[in-house]
């Protein structure tokens, strides 16, 4: 670098602010952080994790996500293109290896990956499942519902969203705990903690099994997302099993934890706003798709993605460099006073909320259509069968920091205990395979456009 | 008033079609955004108005001619 780079680079980066997202400052701090990020630079610079932008304001992170022009969620593992490391910031050890699917990819390639997966994922398509996954938040409830004490993370809002995306991609659905567990710690487990080196290996091995999976959905077709992404063509040709690997993780580390997180976080705070829950509950017709909007905006699980800087631009007001790594902050964006009246308050009838929870721009969440579903349908029959559940505080346990996913451990709660309704969750789910088997639910919408039908 | 779905700019979020199904459809394929007639219906202006101010990519553009 010559003189004249490193003054230009100091003035660059003259918005300077020491942030470290990996630290449980950060998420004890959250919101004191957001507000002098967004008072003093929307966009900063940072020094920690070998130094990288933050975007925090929403104008700003509007802007910047959207300029797929200038910015690449690459991640270069084999070095044959531009080394650019994807969206982790720093790039996992874990992941050295491995690309993130087609959040780890730019266009053409990435919008081949999406176009395959649409149909099994849009609107549409979704709402096929709501029969059945109704069954499945049912029996997870029945388990709990005479004993009259439930943890609404390992006992309900682990399970459904890890059953059903299983169910989507076509590998049986009893075989969730081998998935749900690994994909639960690797987010929770903080990258410095002892337990890191386990927990990776619990990860390899529910690869393993994935790849496993790939090889048997090969040799006998069966519907789903991984039949499809087998089928898909990319750059006219099929994907190789390497890169299919990266997008199963990716299905799986998009599909279980997150919806998990939103669900346990709105389950929380209607437990500490109980009259908030029951109006929420009497007024659900009007009320149930701005509340969850409203939850994903306030606490958005995901809480942020890296980029990478692909050329020389000026973005926001911002000199960017080619190569310059970035973090987009979905949570802060979300709370931006210069966007939202009230950022810092629960508003379960806000209008006008275009958070940034699911992403911006060509990556957008494709699988936020599953996230609301799965969240309303758990919210709603909570309301029905536990009315009165009181969460216990002293037996909650957060994520101790939000590096990733901004996540519950625990949310244990106590409730007046009622009847069951039908077989417990082992049956049930021996029954959901059959009638996902028989009806061809994990079909894409283009090719089966039936509801499910599930016999009461 | 008329309304557009900027097919460049709609990802899919669907926010449109919460505030005002009856304005906007979205493709059973992939999510994506149009409106069901370029024309919105008397009554039906705050609904669209919302669906604009929801719309994370701000895809959705109105004019009001009245
Ligand atoms: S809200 Fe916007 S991005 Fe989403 S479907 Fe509607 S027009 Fe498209």
């Amino acid at each position: 670098m010559s003189v004249e780079d490193a003054i230009g680079d100091e003035e660059r980066k003259k918005n300077r602010y020491h942030f470290d997202r990996h630290a449980p400052d950060y998420r004890d701090r959250a919101e004191e952080i957001t507000r002098e990020l967004h008072a003093q630079c929307p966009v900063a610079w940072t020094d920690t994790h070998g130094g990288h932008w933050v975007a925090s304001g929403n104008r700003e992170v509007f802007e910047i996500a959207r300029s797929a022009e200038y910015i690449s969620n690459d991640h270069d593992v084999k070095g044959e293109r531009r080394g650019y490391q994807g969206i982790s910031i720093p790039a996992p050890q874990r992941g050295r290896g491995n690309r993130g699917g087609f959040l780890e990819m730019d266009p053409p390639e990435q919008r081949h990956y999406r176009q395959a997966l649409n149909p099994y994922l849009s609107p549409a398509a979704i709402n096929r499942w709501i029969p059945w996954i109704d069954e499945v938040v049912r029996a997870c409830l029945d388990e709990k519902i005479e004993e009259g004490r439930i943890d609404f993370v390992e006992d309900l809002a682990n399970v459904v969203p890890a059953v059903f995306t299983l169910a989507m991609m076509g590998i049986p659905i009893k075989d969730w705990r081998t998935y749900s567990e690994p994909a639960h710690a690797v987010m929770y487990t903080p990258l410095t903690s002892p337990d890191i080196m386990r927990v990776g290996q619990l990860h390899m091995a529910m690869q393993q099994e994935l790849i496993r999976r790939l090889a048997e959905i090969r040799e006998n077709p069966r519907p789903g997302l991984v039949n499809g992404l087998i089928n898909a063509e990319i750059n006219g040709e099929n994907p190789p099993d390497e890169e299919l690997r990266g997008v199963l993780g990716l299905l799986i580390g998009g599909g279980f934890d997150t919806t998990t997180a939103l669900t346990a976080h709105a389950i929380e705070w209607l437990s500490e706003n109980p009259a908030e829950r029951d109006r929420l509950s009497r007024e659900r017709d009007t009320l149930l798709d701005s509340a969850t909007e409203e939850f994903l905006r306030f606490y958005a699980p995901v809480v942020g993605n890296g980029r990478t800087i692909s050329a020389d631009c000026e973005l926001a007001g911002t000199q960017f460099k080619e190569g310059d790594r970035l973090w987009v902050s979905w949570a802060m964006a979300n709370r931006d006073p210069a966007a939202f009246d009230n950022p810092d308050q629960i508003d379960l009838a806000r209008e006008g909320n275009r958070h940034n929870s699911f992403g911006l721009g060509i990556h957008r969440c494709i699988g936020s259509n599953v996230a609301r579903t799965v969240f309303k349908r758990m919210l709603l029959q909570v309301f029905d069968r536990m009315p009165d559940y009181v969460c216990d505080p002293e037996g909650t346990v957060h994520y101790e920091t939000i590096s990733v996913i901004n996540g519950m451990r625990f949310l244990p709660a106590t409730f007046t205990p009622g009847p069951r309704l039908g077989p417990g969750l082992a049956e049930t789910l021996e029954t959901l395979q059959q009638v996902c088997d028989e009806q061809r639910l994990a079909e894409p919408v283009t090719v089966q456009k039936a509801r499910a039908k599930v016999a009461d | 008033m008329k309304v557009k779905v900027d097919q460049a700019r709609c990802q899919g979020h669907t926010l449109c079609a919460m505030n005002a199904p009856e304005i906007f459809e979205l493709d059973d394929v992939d999510g994506h955004a149009s409106a069901v007639s370029e024309d919105v219906p008397a009554g039906h202006e705050s609904h669209v108005i919302n669906a604009v101010r929801s719309c994370p990519e701000q895809a959705i553009f109105v004019e009001d001619r009245s």
